[in-house]
C-alpha cells in the first residue's frame, strides 16, 4: 500500500471543534482539564496491510464465517482477505471484471453482489479459491448515467435480497432523475429472481443496511435531502425525493404517490436564467418553507429520518451502518455505527422506539481514518473493519482508497451512552459516574433545536432554530444517569444537547463527544418528574452565557487564526476546512489566493459557488445561518492570508 | 456514492481538450478539395506495367496465396503476382511533397506490398493478419532502412513497428490514413529536417505518430531525398487491390506570426474597450502566440497583436480553443472570429497583415490556456501557438491491456446506443470482443489494444469503458435468437414477448466466459472463442429445448456477398461469416427495407465463425 501514515494520526478536529464550542459557549469557567482523553485513546486506526499493487477502492464489505473478509472494489474486483485481522493478511482475487460492485452479502457458499446493472452471485465450484460462476440473478434496467450507482444487496430474514438503486444526473445535476425504472428506489428481489419495488423516495442511498432484519438506509445530502440521516425503509413508503415517482403508475408499484403532490405544495424550482438556460436555484433565505415532516399531512406514506445526522457535523456524504455487536467496542453493545465518506469519520447512534416509530441521538465517534468511509464490516476479533475510497469526490483522510481496522483497547471513554426521550426531556445515560457538582449545575447543560427545509434546493441550513429551557436535572443515586426536565421540546425536530460542562467523577476529564443530537419524532406520553431531588442549580444564572471567544475574537485588532478559530468552529467551518492543508474543501491560504474581497467573502459564506472550485467533488453548501458579523471576522482572516 | 456537482464543467473541459487533439491530429478538408485519383483509367500513372489491371470488384481466396480474383470493370487498381514473372512498381505521373493520403486496400492471402511516399519512404502493406506482436516489416509497419556496407544480419536499421497490429483478414478491404512531412531543404539544396510520417491510422487506430525518417527506406526508388516526389505502390512482390485512393497536396508555405506583443488587463473583456484608456497590467513581446506570460490566473484579458505574413493568397480557416473564456480574432482590421466563436474564415491575400487575438479568461476552473490553429490553400492545418498551453488539462490514461484473459463489464458506446449491460472479452492473442448481455448479442469485435477504461476510472467516471484497437462492429444491438413466424417475419427489435433473462456466464479453466440467458421457456448457452490461428472467433449456441421457428440473427448490413457454400462476406467486404455447423439447415440472406439480413433456423445448436 502507499498509503502515508499521517493520515492515521490525523488531527481530531470534531473533537477540538466541541471543546472549543465549550470555550465559546462558558469562557474559561466550567471547563477545568486540559487534558481530558481523546478519540484515539480508546479507539485505534489499524491498517490492514495489502500487496503492493491492489487497488482497493472499496464498495463492499463482509465477514464470511470463517473470518475471512471479502472487499469488492470500484474497479471490479472481489478480493477474499483471509486473516484479515493478523498483521500478515493474505489477498486472494475471487472475482473480477465486474461492473462497480458497491456491495457484497454473503449466503450459503456464494457471495452476491450488486452491479452497476445486475445481482450477481459468485460461485467457486470447482474449488480453485475463485469464481468460476457469475450468475445474474435479476438484472435491472438503467439508462447509462453515470450517476446510476446500486448499492446492496443485503439479505433479509427471510432470504431475500434488498438493493438500492440511485438517481441519474441530467446535464442540471442539481434536479436529478429516474430515467429507468426503477432509480430511486428499493428493490426486494428473490433468489430465483423475482423482484419487487419496495419503496421509492431515495436520491442517493448509499448506506443500505439490514439491522437485526429490519432494512435502514443512509441518503447524501442534496435537493430534497436537507443533511444525511438514518432511515427505516418501509414496503410502500416515500422517502421524499420525488425524480423516483415517475414510476408509481406501473402495477407492480407499491405505493401510488406522485409527483404532482409533491410539487403541488413545494416549488420544484426549475429556474432559468435571463437566457432561458437551467440555473442551479439558490436558497431563498427568508421564504415560507415546509420541514419534511409537515409534507406528511398530505403524504402519509412519507417516511422521515429516524436520526438525522447534521450535515457538516456529523458527514456530508453518509454510508453504511452497522450494528455494535455484544463484546465489542465496550460500552455501546446494540447501538450503531455509520461512517461517512466526505469527512473520512464514523459517527454513533442509539436508537429507541417510541410510539412505534424509531428515533435517537446520534454522536461523533471516530475521525481520522485515511479516506472516504463507504462501507464497514465487524472482524471476528470484534475490531471494525473500514472500507474507503474517496475518487471523485474527495474526503477529509486525502489517501484516494483504503482499508483500514479500528481496534478498541478495552478501556472505558467517557461519553453519554445513550439519550431516551421522555414526556418532559431527556434522560442522558453515561458510561462512568459523573462528578455531581458539575452534573447537578444546569449551566453544565445546553440545548437548542432546529430542522432542515424540505425544498428542491440542494441541501439545506438548519432553520427554525430556537433555544431549550432546561428547568432542572435530576442526577441517580449511582451517577450514571441525568434527567433533564426541558421546556420548548418540538416534535420532529433535532435537539442539540450540548454537555461541555460535565465531567467524570474519576479523572474529572470532559465528554470525548460532548454535543448529542437527538431527532425527536415523537415525545412519549407519561408522567412529568416530579421536581422532588431535582437540582435547578445554575452557576451561569445571571451571566452573559454567549459571550466567549465570539466576543474576544472581535474586540482585538488584527485577525489571526487563533482569534477566529472559535468562529470556525461554532461555524461547523472546519469540518470541511484548514488553515493550510486542503481537506473536504480547499484551504483558506487557497480560498485567499482568489483575492476576493471582504464583501464577495462574506457573500460566498452565504451563496457558495461550487463551480468555481472543480477540483474539490464535495460542494459547499449555503451558510446563511452564519452571523453576518462572524462572516465578516472569517471574511477578513481569510482576507489576512493573501500574498501581500 | 456522493452526488456529482463539478461533474458538468469538468466534461466540457475534457470535450475541449478533445476538440483540440482533433484538431491538431486530423487534416481539414475544409479548404482543401482531395484528389480522388480516378481508376477510370490507369492515366494518373507513368507507363503502367503488365501485373497493374483494373477491376470492378476483387475477392480473395482464403485458401490460395497471392490470388484476388477480379471482375471485370474499373474503379479498383488491381496488381498481380504472376509465377516467374516479376512485376513492377506504379508510380504516379504527380510528385508530391507534403501529403495527406486515404485509400481502401486488400491483400491477398500471403502477400506483400507498399506505400512508398515520394518513392522513397515505405508504409508496409502485409498479409499480417493473426499476427500478434506486429514488427516494422508488417502491415502497417514503417519498412527499415538498409546498409549494405555492414555485415550481415546488421544490414537492417530504424525501421518502426506500427502500435498494435491493426491488420484485417486477406480479402477484407482495409482503410489506411497517411499524414506525410517532405524533408526541408535550404537553398543551396542541403536538408535541413528530415521527412516524417505525421501519423498513420489504419483501420481506425493509430498505428504511427510523428515518426522521423532519417532517409529512404529500404527498396526506396532512389537514395537521395528530394523536396517532391511520385506516389509509389509496390507491386513487384505480392497480389493487392487499391480504391479510392484520395490525395490532398500540401505544397504552400505556411503563415508566419511576426512581432507578437501582448498586455495583459485585469477585470473582464467588453468589446467596446479603448486601450488607449486602460492600463495593462503586464506587457511585453513573445515569440510565439502563448497564454504563459502574464501572472493572472483568472479575470484577465490578454490582447497580442503582430504580423501574419502571408504567403500563399487565398482563403484560410482558424480554429481558436481558449480555455476557460472566450476569445477573437481581428485580421487586417476585420472580425474573422467573433467573441463567443471558435472558428472563422477569410480571404487573405500575400503580405504583411494586421494581427489581433483577444483571450479573456473567465472561468476560475479552468487553468490558462489557447490553441489557434490555421489552414489555407495547399497548407495542412497546424497549431500557430504554443503546444505546451493548448489546453487546461491532461489526465494519466487508464489502459487495460489483456495479458491474460481478461473480462470487464462497463458501459459500452456503439455509435450512439449505449449499452449498459456490456462485458468485453478479452484475449493475449489481441482478439477481443463484447456482448451485449441484454440481447445475446456480439456488438463488436476488435483486435489489437483491449480496453481504455479512463472514462470509467478516472475521476468518478461515466460508468464506460472502450475499446483501444481496431473494431469492427456490427450495428445497432437487438436480439440475437427470436422466433419467426415465417422467414419473411420482421425482425423484433426488443425482447418483448420472448421473456429473455440473463443468466451470467461461467469462466473455464482459462477464465474465457460462456454466457447463458433463457428464452421461450429454454436455456441457451452462447459460448464464443478465439480461433486457433488467431483469424477471428468461433461462437457455438445451444439450446437445451427446441423452441418452433427459432432463428438467429446472424448479421445485418447493406451488402452480404456469398463467395463460396458456407462462406459469408458482409458490409461491402468487412468481414467473413463462416458457417461451421448448422445442423444441415441453410442460411437465408433476406432483404428488409433496402438492407439485407443474414439468418438461419436454429434447432439445437448453430456454430459458426467470424473471421476478419
Amino acid at each position: 500500500m502507499h498509503y502515508s501514515i499521517k493520515n492515521i494520526l490525523h488531527k481530531n478536529y470534531t473533537a477540538v471543534l466541541l471543546l472549543a464550542m465549550a470555550i465559546t459557549v462558558f469562557g474559561m469557567e466550567g471547563w477545568s482539564q486540559a487534558e481530558s482523553a481523546k478519540e484515539d485513546d480508546y479507539f485505534k486506526i489499524m491498517k490492514v496491510p495489502a500487496p503492493e499493487g491492489i487497488i482497493l477502492e472499496v464498495g463492499g464489505l463482509c465477514t464470511l464465517p470463517n473470518g475471512d473478509l471479502a472487499v469488492t472494489t470500484r474497479r471490479g474486483d472481489v478480493f477474499i482477505v483471509e486473516n484479515p485481522t493478523s498483521q500478515h493478511p493474505y489477498f486472494r482475487k475471487f472475482a473480477s471484471g465486474m461492473h462497480e460492485v458497491l456491495g457484497v452479502a454473503y449466503k450459503n457458499g456464494a457471495l452476491y453482489c450488486a452491479q452497476r446493472g445486475e445481482l450477481t452471485k459468485l460461485v467457486d465450484t470447482d474449488k480453485d479459491g475463485k469464481a468460476d460462476i457469475y450468475e445474474t440473478v435479476y438484472a435491472w434496467p438503467v439508462s447509462g448515467n453515470y450517476h446510476e450507482y446500486s448499492f446492496g444487496p443485503k439479505i433479509a430474514p427471510d432470504g431475500s435480497f434488498f438493493v438500492t438503486l440511485n438517481l441519474g444526473f441530467p446535464p442540471d445535476w442539481w434536479h436529478p432523475k429516474s430515467f429507468v425504472p426503477w432509480r430511486g428506489w428499493a428493490l426486494n428481489i428473490s433468489e430465483d429472481g423475482n423482484a419487487t419495488p419496495w419503496a421509492a423516495g431515495f436520491r442517493s442511498p448509499c448506506g443500505i443496511s439490514m439491522i437485526d432484519g429490519e432494512l435502514f438506509y443512509t441518503d447524501n445530502q442534496g435537493d430534497w435531502v436537507g443533511s444525511g440521516s438514518i432511515v427505516q425503509i418501509k414496503k410502500g413508503s416515500f422517502y421524499g425525493h420525488p425524480a423516483s415517482l415517475v414510476w408509481t403508475n406501473m402495477p407492480n408499484s407499491p405505493l401510488k404517490v406522485t409527483q404532482d403532490q409533491v410539487f403541488s405544495k413545494i416549488n420544484p424550482r426549475l429556474d432559468v436564467d435571463k437566457d432561458g438556460n437551467p440555473v442551479k436555484p439558490p436558497n431563498i433565505v427568508n421564504e415560507k418553507f415546509m420541514a419534511e415532516y409537515e409534507m406528511k399531512k398530505f403524504i402519509p406514506e412519507l417516511q422521515t429520518p429516524a436520526v438525522w445526522l447534521p450535515h457538516g457535523i456529523l458527514g456530508i456524504s453518509n454510508a453504511e451502518i452497522v450494528k455494535i455487536p455484544e463484546g465489542s467496542f465496550g460500552p455501546f453493545p446494540g447501538q450503531l455505527l455509520v461512517g461517512d465518506q466526505g469527512q473520512s469519520m464514523i459517527d454513533r447512534v442509539f436508537m429507541e422506539k417510541i410510539n412505534g416509530e424509531y428515533q435517537g441521538a446520534a454522536w461523533a465517534f471516530r475521525s481520522g481514518f485515511q479516506s472516504g468511509i463507504v462501507r464497514l464490516a465487524w472482524a471476528k476479533d470484534g475490531s471494525l473493519i473500514a472500507g474507503e475510497t474517496n475518487r471523485g469526490w474527495g474526503s477529509a483522510g486525502e489517501a484516494t482508497e483504503g482499508l483500514q481496522r479500528l481496534v478498541w483497547n478495552n478501556k472505558i471513554p467517557f461519553e453519554m451512552r445513550a439519550i431516551r426521550a421522555m414526556p418532559d426531556g431527556f434522560e442522558i445515560e453515561f458510561t462512568k459516574p459523573v462528578d455531581k457538582k458539575t452534573a447537578e449545575d444546569i449551566a453544565s447543560y445546553s440545548i437548542e433545536s432546529y430542522i432542515y427545509k424540505y425544498h428542491a434546493v440542494y441541501g439545506s441550513p438548519p432553520v427554525n432554530t430556537q433555544k431549550c429551557i432546561i428547568k432542572g436535572v435530576k442526577l441517580s443515586a449511582d451517577g450514571m444517569k441525568a434527567r433533564l426536565i426541558v421546556n420548548n421540546l418540538r416534535r420532529y425536530y433535532i435537539h442539540t444537547i450540548n454537555l461541555f460542562g460535565i465531567q467524570d467523577k474519576e479523572n474529572s476529564f470532559s465528554l470525548v463527544h460532548p454535543t448529542a443530537y437527538y431527532t425527536l419524532n415523537n415525545i412519549p406520553e407519561g408522567d412529568k418528574l416530579s421536581m422532588t431531588g431535582v437540582s435547578t442549580k445554575n452557576s451561569a444564572a445571571g451571566t452573559n452565557k454567549t459571550g466567549g471567544a465570539t466576543a474576544r475574537g472581535t474586540s482585538s485588532g488584527a485577525v489571526t487564526y487563533a482569534s477566529v478559530k472559535n468562529i470556525l468552529l461554532k461555524n461547523t467551518c472546519l469540518s470541511c476546512h484548514n488553515p493550510t492543508k486542503r481537506q473536504v474543501g480547499p484551504a483558506y491560504v487557497d480560498v485567499a489566493k482568489r483575492k476576493y474581497s471582504v464583501a464577495q467573502i462574506m457573500s460566498l459564506i452565504k451563496n457558495p459557488k461550487p463551480e468555481n472550485w472543480p477540483d474539490y467533488s464535495t460542494p459547499m453548501a449555503p451558510m446563511p445561518q452564519v452571523s453576518a458579523a462572524d462572516a465578516r471576522k472569517i471574511a477578513e482572516y481569510i482576507k489576512s492570508l493573501e500574498k501581500k | 456514492m456522493k452526488e456529482d456537482k463539478m461533474k458538468f464543467p469538468v466534461l466540457k473541459r475534457r470535450r475541449c481538450q478533445l476538440a483540440v487533439f482533433v484538431l491538431m491530429t486530423t487534416t481539414s478538408t475544409v479548404l482543401q478539395a482531395q484528389n480522388k485519383i480516378d481508376l477510370a483509367s490507369l492515366t494518373a500513372f507513368q507507363n503502367p506495367s503488365a501485373n497493374w489491371h483494373l477491376a470492378g470488384d476483387v475477392r480473395a481466396d482464403l485458401n490460395q496465396n497471392n490470388t484476388l480474383i477480379l471482375s471485370a470493370g474499373t474503379g479498383i487498381l488491381v496488381t498481380q503476382a504472376e509465377e516467374g514473372k516479376h512485376g513492377q512498381d506504379l508510380l504516379s505521373n504527380s510528385s508530391y511533397g507534403d501529403l495527406d493520403l486515404e485509400l481502401d486496400y486488400m491483400m491477398a492471402k500471403g502477400s506483400n506490398s507498399g506505400i512508398y511516399l515520394q518513392g522513397r519512404y515505405e508504409l508496409q502493406l502485409l498479409d499480417s493478419w493473426s499476427v500478434i506482436i506486429p514488427k516494422a516489416g508488417d502491415n502497417g509497419g514503417i519498412y527499415e532502412r538498409w546498409d549494405d556496407s555492414k555485415p550481415e544480419g546488421q544490414k537492417g536499421y530504424e525501421g518502426s513497428a506500427p502500435r498494435q497490429n491493426a491488420s484485417r483478414a486477406p480479402g477484407l478491404w482495409q482503410h489506411i490514413k497517411i499524414s506525410f512531412q517532405a524533408p526541408r531543404f535550404n537553398t543551396a539544396g542541403q536538408k535541413t529536417e528530415n521527412a516524417r510520417i505525421l501519423r498513420a491510422e489504419l483501420n481506425g487506430v493509430v498505428i504511427q505518430e510523428n515518426v522521423e525518417l532519417s532517409g529512404p527506406t529500404r527498396g526506396a526508388l532512389q537514395n537521395t531525398e528530394v523536396a517532391s516526389g511520385p506516389l509509389r505502390l509496390q507491386g513487384d512482390h505480392g497480389t493487392v487491390a487499391f480504391r479510392n485512393i484520395n490525395l490532398t497536396a500540401y505544397d504552400k508555405p505556411k503563415p508566419e506570426l511576426l512581432d507578437i506583443k501582448y498586455a495583459v488587463y485585469k477585470g473582464n473583456y467588453k468589446p467596446e474597450i479603448d486601450y488607449k484608456k486602460l492600463v495593462a497590467d503586464t506587457r511585453g513581446s513573445a515569440d510565439i502566440l502563448s497564454s504563459n506570460v502574464g501572472k493572472l490566473d483568472n479575470e484577465f484579458f490578454t490582447r497580442y497583436t503582430g504580423t501574419l505574413r502571408i504567403k500563399e493568397p487565398g482563403e484560410y480557416s482558424f480554429n481558436l480553443n481558449p480555455a476557460g473564456g472566450n476569445g477573437s480574432i481581428i485580421i487586417n482590421n476585420k472580425a474573422v472570429v467573433n467573441t463567443g466563436q471558435r472558428k472563422g474564415k477569410a480571404t487573405l491575400s500575400a503580405g504583411d497583415i494586421s494581427f489581433e487575438l483577444i483571450y479573456a479568461k473567465i472561468y476560475d476552473y479552468v487553468k490558462p490556456g489557447f490553441a489557434l490553429s490555421v489552414a489555407g490553400p495547399g497548407i495542412r492545418e497546424y497549431l500557430i501557438s504554443d503546444a505546451n498551453v493548448a489546453s487546461g488539462e491532461t489526465v494519466d490514461p487508464i489502459l487495460i491491456n489483456a495479458a491474460v484473459n481478461t473480462n470487464l463489464r462497463s458501459f459500452m458506446d456503439i455509435d450512439t446506443i449505449r449499452v449498459t449491460h456490456a462485458i468485453s472479452v478479452g484475449s493475449p492473442l489481441q482478439l477481443h470482443y463484447t456482448y451485449d448481455l441484454d440481447k445475446g448479442m456480439i456488438v463488436q469485435v476488435w483486435r489489437g489494444g483491449f480496453l481504455d477504461a479512463t472514462p470509467m476510472w478516472h475521476s468518478r467516471g461515466d460508468g464506460s469503458s472502450r475499446p483501444s484497437g481496431s473494431v469492427l462492429k456490427f450495428g445497432k444491438p437487438i436480439m440475437a435468437l427470436q422466433t419467426l413466424n415465417s422467414p419473411d417475419a420482421v425482425w423484433s427489435a426488443d425482447t418483448a414477448g420472448s421473456s429473455y433473462k440473463p443468466k451470467g456466464y461461467s469462466l473455464d479453466g482459462n477464465d474465457r466466459p460462456a454466457f447463458r440467458y433463457s428464452i421461450y421457456n429454454t436455456i441457451v448457452n452462447d459460448v464464443t472463442r478465439v480461433i486457433d490461428g488467431n483469424q477471428g472467433f468461433h461462437r457455438e449456441i445451444s439450446i437445451e429445448n427446441p423452441v418452433a421457428n427459432l432463428y438467429l440473427l446472424l448479421a445485418e448490413a447493406d451488402i452480404i456477398e456469398t463467395p463460396s457454400d458456407g462462406l459469408y462476406l458482409v458490409n461491402d467486404k468487412s468481414y467473413y461469416i463462416r458457417i461451421d455447423d448448422a445442423g444441415g439447415v441453410k442460411p437465408v440472406i433476406r432483404s428488409t427495407n433496402g438492407h439485407k439480413e443474414l439468418i438461419v433456423p436454429v434447432q439445437k445448436k448453430i456454430s459458426y465463425s467470424i473471421l476478419f
